[in-house]
């Protein structure tokens, strides 16, 4: 039977449930308490009325583009995808995270190269492969960017896997770093879209399976030395196809 | 957007309606409107760019999922959207962060005092609870909206605060049902 002070620490849970202290197990009580008992919901609403205005103080913030592409593909939600300009083939990261994420990078490239390229016919007769491939990782393992090579056009697209926090003011780069020998910069690169790099000839002769890329955090603009100035945030070996 | 109006809620409550009746189109206006507020909220909590764009993320799937459910009867729509980020960004702290707080993170947190918006835009909803909040002992008003902004534990609030745990739950306690009771009036 509940007494008014049972009926008191029973609302005083589910005000802290609401206000966020309680622990995982005892946040698990109260959410079975909600599914069960329709007074407890109407008590925990009726709490949830009382303290969310509080969000009204919350300096909003915009989400980056790819937010809203990676729930819209979650849901499979029929075009108009989004609710901003369709960007080019190139610069779509939706795109890109299709063909990268799930399916060899590698044969991604191939696909993209065929759509960009739809005119040209010919079989490479390099004996040199055509693409090579990295997964740029962050130390806990989660691949932060993915950088696809193509040695036939001397291009590299590198694209962010899972977005890296950056402080304000800070900006990646990404370091080519061939066996034995100092990082060699390939510019500053995008955390929210795919990043396009022309590869000339000295770095394309020196990507092979043996370099690194690697990630360090630089000011805007990139390091004014020409050598990493900040940490490296994530690095990867490059993968022949 | 002045999220405030009476107008612009009705307008939340009536694109998160047409989003349960399966309006795809209602559902990406409401995100529109809506994201960079949540944002903020999940950012404020997670402290990580990539942790709250997960959230973010998980938070608008089951706005969709779950949009029939909206009853503007029982909660605005922002009070609603609000509620479902902040329960996604508390389960991923409880997920991965109980019991591995960095102890140089709480002491600083410990002084920064949650500001009030500059912007003097709020709601009518906002300016009575924060009146109600203003009536509370002033550590314990700070104690209150760092839990709410944070999510942090009992455990976690009274190691930032340095005070014992019953210290802490009894002053949150007593805050609540003082806000109760001043809300009520």
């Amino acid at each position: 039977m509940n007494t008014p002070a049972d009926h008191r620490d029973d609302d005083l849970r589910h005000a802290e449930y609401v206000l966020g202290v309680l622990d995982a197990a005892a946040r698990a009580a109260v959410e079975r308490e909600i599914r069960d008992d329709p007074q407890a919901a109407a008590a925990v609403a009726a709490w949830q009325r009382r303290l969310a205005p509080l969000a009204d103080e919350v300096e909003a913030s915009t989400p980056a583009p790819y937010v809203w592409a990676r729930i819209h593909d979650a849901l499979q939600l029929a075009a108009p995808a989004a609710p901003r300009p369709r960007p080019s083939l190139w610069n779509n990261l939706h795109l890109w995270r299709w063909l990268g994420l799930g399916a060899s990078v590698v044969a991604a490239a191939s696909v993209v190269v065929m759509l960009v390229q739809p005119h040209r016919a010919a079989v490479p007769t390099t004996t040199r492969a055509g693409y090579m491939a990295a997964a740029i990782e962050q130390d806990n393992g989660v691949t932060g960017w993915t950088a696809t090579m193509d040695l036939q056009h001397a291009r590299m697209i590198v694209v962010p896997a899972t977005p890296v926090a950056f402080a304000p003011g800070r900006t990646p780069q990404l370091w080519l770093i061939p066996p034995g020998e100092k990082p060699i910069s390939l510019g500053v690169i995008a955390r929210d879209r795919p990043t396009s790099i022309a590869l000339r000839a000295d770095l394309l002769a020196r990507l092979d399976t043996r370099a690194l890329l690697a990630v360090s955090v630089e000011p805007s603009g990139g390091s004014p030395t020409g050598q990493p100035t900040g940490p490296v945030v994530a690095k990867g070996a490059i993968g022949g196809a | 957007m002045s999220a405030g109006s009476p107008a612009a809620r009705e307008e939340l409550n009536e694109l998160l309606i047409r989003a349960g009746r399966g309006d795809q189109q209602a559902f990406a206006a409401l995100y529109q409107r809506t994201s960079s507020k949540l944002f903020g909220v999940c950012l404020r909590m997670l402290r990580e760019r990539g942790e709250a764009e997960e959230v973010l993320q998980e938070t608008y799937i089951a706005v969709w999922r779950r949009a029939a459910s909206f009853d503007d009867g029982k909660a605005s729509a922002i009070t609603w959207l609000v509620t479902l980020a902040r329960n996604k960004a508390i389960d991923r702290l409880r997920q991965h962060r109980e019991e591995q707080l960095d102890p140089l993170q709480l002491e600083e947190t410990a002084d920064g005092q949650p500001t009030p918006a500059a912007d003097a835009e709020t709601s009518q909803e906002h300016q009575r609870l924060q009146r109600c909040l203003d009536a509370l002992e002033p550590r314990q008003r700070s104690a209150v909206r760092e839990a709410f902004f944070t999510g942090a534990t009992y455990n976690e609030l009274a190691a930032r605060c340095r005070i014992p745990l019953g210290t802490m739950k009894s002053w949150i306690r007593r805050s609540l049902l003082q806000l109760r009771t001043c809300l009520e009036q």
